[in-house]
């Protein structure tokens, strides 16, 4: 079957070049079409969107956008129409994951993105969401308004289904002309969302659209870069930085490079009861996505000390990920992430036989590993795709001096201790760096209205127009009620 | 079934029902290793018939109910085969079954059971022990403690001896429950009356008459029948069967 990816208001099917790509996993194949637009095509596209935009979303109550979003969030929940559907078929094919762990993984993100979460997502960020659709007092005295980007540009990354969905919503919601350029590892998400969205309301049918062209293509980029008047790009720092240099001077940029997280476990829930349970969280950790996520932990520090031994945990963690093996097998690997799994457990092995009481125990044909440390460790990414490490420390509290080279990379922690050790440690890890700490078993579900690498979703996107005081003041003398 | 590259342990498998054990491993291409305690002619000749089966096997004199022979017994297969797969607690202490001239409760004392609680349990206990951390590191392992059908329905009242088997198959229990998380299954084949081994040579034939009249399937058991099962137990095929109890004998017990 082919499936096209994209969303292109004002441009005819028969009026674009599509190029295919073939993606497959054990007997099943699936075609998808990606649009590939010529130089004008992305032009017009783009103000195509900038006008719709200022026409149709600017006026519109941020209410009734939640609405809107709420109702094609629904839809996507509801498992017998024709786009869940769609998206179960489908994105378990293109994205190699399990189909239950990719169904389950929908909903429970999904669910981020109900009325009452976005919702959220604005309080979060404005204390008067009002802010977006008229003046509103400010504390300091006059009023101010929050105006979005007339065209606010995605360059998304990665093969995490429904992420793009994350920042397309976060534009909605502040009423930016979207255009999302969608990653060849899994194109078809926000096309979807987009469509469904124009489908429930038509009158903003034309505020965005979601493109497609080959990663590193800098013609077509520079194409979108320079019309845009904030940029939102997800990937590495190579292709960060390559972005960087092609966005204008004055445009915004907002870069998520690719992130580290980590997890800890306090020597208080290693007791015979609740360590089970602390490995089965951990492991579901490193489960989910196949640890594509920029929050998926790479390393979990285990402090020593409670009745369970970090290396009984360890096994604890290895049995686990058996476990999750059999109920979500680990995706297909391109041999270039083969090799990087291979490279990584070789190196532990090599650790292992060096003494220093590591040791790795490994799944066959190496579809998980669990690698064990003691002692001081260099703190480093894992092999990804079911590589972990369980490092024994004597205290947690010792963890955030050695993780603090590592500060621009660092994001979430998943955290098992007591409330006071858990604030002391926030702390802590709040100064090198970390912006999210959550609960073990919960690293890679963020709850509404997360800021992503400790920035603002929305306000990041908005200026502000204030009046001031003065000019209140000032407008008042000529008012014709003056006295 | 395919046991290549797997390491058994069978205790007391010099003779009866852990010499088929362990000739049965040997004969699905496991390395096995044939503890005993006195007989070194007959364990010799266990270890022969296992490599003529196809297997590599190595004797291993321990007394298994000596805490420190049980840590030489489980070093010294781990410096031969690498690594312990599976642990087959056989061996008991020695028990006569004689069902006309078997002690009556009033005639047992409590040191009657004692000795056969410590033969069925404190080996087993040990070995369990000591195999632990090697399949803790590789977080698998399949233990099988041979327990016996008298504990569900006691034909006989060898009071000390069942006793004995009944804590064993708790011991089993609890343990199944405590390794479960680190991929350790531990589970127990029961069999009923094994004939013939030393300890049943002596039965008489309308003691063997009347169980088999008891027993569907019309027969008593052979030592080779009990080998199945065990293999299944130690086998992937059972990967999600912990905790449990496989009775051997013909349909006598059905739980």
């Amino acid at each position: 079957m082919t499936e096209r990816a994209g969303y292109l208001p004002g441009l005819a099917d028969g009026d674009v070049e599509w190029r295919p790509l073939e993606f497959g996993r054990a007997d099943e194949t699936v075609k998808i079409e990606v649009p590939v637009l010529t130089d004008a095509q992305m032009k017009a596209l783009v103000e195509r969107v900038r006008v719709a935009g200022r026409r149709h979303l600017k006026s519109m109550p941020v209410a009734r956008i939640v609405d809107i979003v709420d109702r094609a969030i629904a839809r996507l929940l509801d498992r017998d129409d024709p786009y869940r559907k769609k998206a179960e078929a489908l994105l378990p094919v293109i994205t190699g994951y399990d189909a239950e762990m990719v169904r389950l993984g929908l909903t429970g993100y999904l669910k981020t993105f109900r009325k009452p979460g976005l919702n959220r997502f604005l309080a979060e960020d404005f204390t008067n969401p009002g802010i977006l659709d008229g003046f509103q007092p400010m504390a300091k005295g006059g009023v101010a308004r929050a105006f979005g980007p007339d065209v606010l540009a995605h360059i998304w990354a990665g093969n995490v289904p429904g992420l793009p969905l994350w920042s397309l919503i976060s534009g909605l919601l502040v009423k930016a002309g979207n255009i999302g350029k969608v990653p060849s590892a899994e194109p078809l998400f926000a096309g979807w969302f987009a469509r469904l969205v124009a489908e429930i309301e038509p009158d903003i049918a034309e505020c965005f659209a979601i493109v497609w062209w080959k990663g590193g293509d800098g013609l077509r980029e520079t194409a979108l870069l320079r019309e845009a008047d904030v940029v939102l790009a997800y990937g590495g720092n190579e292709s960060l930085g390559a972005i960087r240099g092609r966005v204008p001077v004055t445009t915004r940029y907002l870069p998520h490079g690719h992130k580290i997280s980590f997890g800890m476990i306090s020597r208080t829930t290693l007791d015979a009861r609740k360590a089970v349970a602390a490995a089965h969280q951990a492991a579901y950790d490193v489960v989910r996505y196949d640890q594509q996520g920029c929050y998926s932990p790479h390393v979990f520090f285990v402090e020593r000390g409670g009745k369970i031994s970090p290396r009984d945990f360890c096994r604890y963690v290895a049995h686990e990920l058996a476990n999750f093996e059999k109920k979500y097998p680990r995706r297909a690997l391109t041999i270039a992430e083969a090799g990087d799994v291979a490279a990584w457990r070789h190196q532990e092995e090599a650790k292992a036989l060096a003494g220093n009481d590591s040791e790795v125990i490994g799944g066959p044909d190496g579809a998980w590993s669990v690698a064990y440390v003691e002692g001081q460790e260099d703190f480093s990414p894992s092999g990804l795709n079911r590589t972990i490490k369980i490092v024994a420390v004597d205290r947690l509290d010792d963890v955030a001096p050695r993780i603090a080279p590592y500060k621009a990379f660092l994001q979430t922690v998943g955290i098992a201790a007591p409330p006071e050790e858990l604030y002391r440690l926030a702390d802590r890890l709040g100064q090198v760096g970390v912006t999210r700490i959550s609960a073990l078993g919960q690293m890679t579900a963020p709850e509404a209205g997360w800021h992503h690498d400790g920035r603002f979703n929305l306000l990041d996107l908005v200026t502000l127009t204030e009046i001031e005081h003065t000019a209140e003041a000032a407008a008042d003398g000529l008012a014709p009620y003056v006295d | 079934m395919d046991f290549q590259d797997k390491v058994v342990l069978v205790t007391g498998s010099s003779r009866g029902i852990g010499a088929a054990i362990a000739k049965a491993f040997a004969g699905e291409g496991a390395a096995v290793a044939v503890n005993y305690l006195t007989n070194a002619e007959a364990a010799e000749a266990v270890t022969a018939e296992c490599r003529k089966l196809g297997g590599e096997a190595s004797v291993f004199q321990a007394d298994v109910t000596d805490n420190d022979a049980i840590t030489g017994l489980v070093d010294g297969v781990l410096e031969t085969f690498g690594k312990i797969d599976v642990l087959v607690n056989n061996a008991f202490r020695p028990y006569v079954f004689d069902p006309e001239n078997r002690r009556m409760f009033w005639e047992l004392d409590w040191s009657d059971y004692q000795t056969q609680i410590d033969g069925a349990l404190i080996s087993t206990h040990g070995l369990c022990k000591a195999v632990l951390p090697a399949m803790k590191r590789r977080a698998q392992g399949s233990i099988i403690n041979i327990a016996s059908d008298l504990v569900a329905r006691p034909t006989i009242p060898y009071h000390d001896y069942t006793t004995a088997k009944a804590a064993l198959t708790g011991f089993s229990r609890n343990l199944a429950v405590e390794l479960g998380p680190f991929g350790i299954r531990v589970n127990c084949v029961a069999p009923g009356i094994v004939y013939p081994t030393d300890a049943t040579r002596g039965t008489k034939e309308d003691v063997k008459d009347m169980l088999i009249a008891n027993t569907p399937m019309r027969r008593i058991a052979a030592p080779k029948d009990v080998t199945g099962p065990v293999l299944f137990l130690a086998s992937d095929w059972s990967r999600f069967m912990t905790g449990q109890t496989l009775y051997v004998d013909g349909g006598l017990v059905m739980e």
